[in-house]
């Protein structure tokens, strides 16, 4: 097969447009930080409450998170993930963090809301119908509490986590969030360290979650967002890291360039350790297909996916897909490859 | 003496396609110090890297080993590479 030239590649109109699009934002360099150690519900196979980050001192000064906001921006970082145990019950930590630096992200389970005032991407995580989320989260009629919260505002990201055991809920969940003009996107449980649940993807769900996943975004296309290629990479039965290489510092040993040199994940007291830097900390590597590290290591990705039309198309629709659930007013564009592509070097399973 | 010629001429075309791809204001081809740490001194990243070296694929027919991104840590490195190749493909 004749290689294609990158000049080839970016010809047509619409694709050259999307490509200046996207590269606008190439100067996002993230880091994470968790913002507090409670958390108001506890859920089964929470990776907050794994590992040793759940023991760290919890710092709720805001003059300390100013000053770390502050040294991070000095250090070329311009865009925060704040996560957990549960960021909506530090507000005032979240106002400082947001004044400090404008572009972010936090992962919430929804049940309270966050400020206006805060005006970063807010992800709020579903896990399921009510009946589930009663059960392995142990909060009541969830669904309703966090539309009841979000609807409306365009903050808001509903990330839809598939596990196992509720593939079927999703059409439903979805439909619903739909009608209520929510936008959502689609996580990926990913087994922790050591996890030996009943979570843990197998071939069969693997297989199982794709199909819904590629009908909901054909069924929805104006709340749902994803593309057929977020799809192969995140249901393939190759995890992330064996697929693209993983650019965080747990698994890539490089400080020279990229998020090896750059990310940090903070624990509550400010501290951090490279070698537990992660996007997700203990998560088993192998079994990793998390949204969010697919957003940096896919995305990365460049070189390998300028081969074909279809190959650069499909990793334009992820970064295009990765930029709208993470950037507060990016709008996703429609997809530009609605075929299943296999990641480069792999086949489609 | 050629070849010296050869790599001079090679680092401010790279130069020129590194201004122009990745915007950088204040520069040209000709005042590009090739000796500047294209990350700490310019701002480059992964995927600015990986933008030029898509473009030096085209310019060049040269393909640049993802895996060889960290030693190419600045425009003289770069050129370098390429000038290597181009020799090794000659």
């Amino acid at each position: 097969m004749a290689e294609w030239t990158f000049a080839a590649l970016t010809a047509e109109p619409e694709v050259r447009a999307r490509w200046e699009r996207v590269r606008r934002y190439f100067f996002l360099r993230e880091s994470t930080y968790d913002m507090t150690r409670r958390c108001n519900i506890r859920c089964e196979g929470c990776y907050y409450f794994e590992g040793d980050k759940q023991h760290a001192a919890e710092h709720g000064d805001p003059d300390a998170w100013r000053a770390l906001m502050r040294a991070e921006r000095d250090r070329g970082i311009t865009y925060v993930v704040l996560a957990g145990a549960e960021p909506s019950l530090v507000p005032e930590l979240l106002r400082v963090c947001h004044e400090e630096m404008p572009l972010g992200a936090i992962a919430s389970n929804g049940i309270m809301h966050i400020p206006r005032a805060v005006g970063y991407r807010i992800h709020v995580s579903v896990w399921g119908n009510d009946e589930t989320s009663a059960r392995i989260r142990g909060a009541r009629h969830m669904l309703a509490r966090q539309i009841e919260n979000y609807k409306g505002d365009s903050r808001a990201v509903f990330v839809y986590t598939f596990t196992p055991h509720n593939i079927d809920e999703a059409g439903d969940v979805v439909a619903t969030l739909a009608r209520e003009d929510c936008k959502v996107t689609f996580n990926m449980f990913s087994a922790p360290v050591g996890y030996s649940g009943r979570l843990r993807h197998t071939p069969e769900s693997l297989a199982r979650t794709r199909r819904t996943m590629t009908e909901l975004l054909a069924r929805h296309p104006d709340h749902v967002l994803f593309s057929p290629y977020n799809a192969v990479a995140h249901t393939h039965r190759l995890g992330l890291h064996d697929l693209f290489g993983c650019s965080y510092p747990r698994r890539n040993p490089s400080t020279d360039l990229g998020l090896g040199r750059s990310f940090r994940q903070y624990r509550t007291d400010l501290e951090w350790d490279r070698d537990a830097a992660c996007c997700v900390p203990d998560t088993d590597c192998p079994d990793c297909r998390h949204y969010a590290a697919g957003s940096a290591v896919v995305t990365a990705r460049l070189f390998r996916h300028a081969t074909d039309p279809d190959t650069f198309r499909s990793w334009l629709d992820y970064v295009d897909t990765y930029l709208a659930v993470w950037v507060v007013d990016y709008t996703k564009g429609r997809n530009l490859c609605e075929r299943m592509t296999a990641p480069p070097g792999f086949g489609l399973d | 003496m050629a070849v010296a010629m050869e790599l001079d001429q090679l680092i401010l075309n790279i130069a020129g396609i590194m201004i122009r791809e990745l915007k950088l204001e204040d520069v040209t081809p000709e005042t590009f110090d090739p000796d500047l740490d294209l990350v700490d001194e310019v701002g480059v990243d992964s995927m600015d890297l990986a933008t030029v070296a898509l473009v030096l694929r085209d310019q060049y027919r040269v393909r640049i080993d993802e895996d060889d991104y960290p030693k190419l840590k600045t425009l003289r490195l770069i050129s370098q590479y390429i000038h290597g190749k181009l020799a090794a493909g000659a």
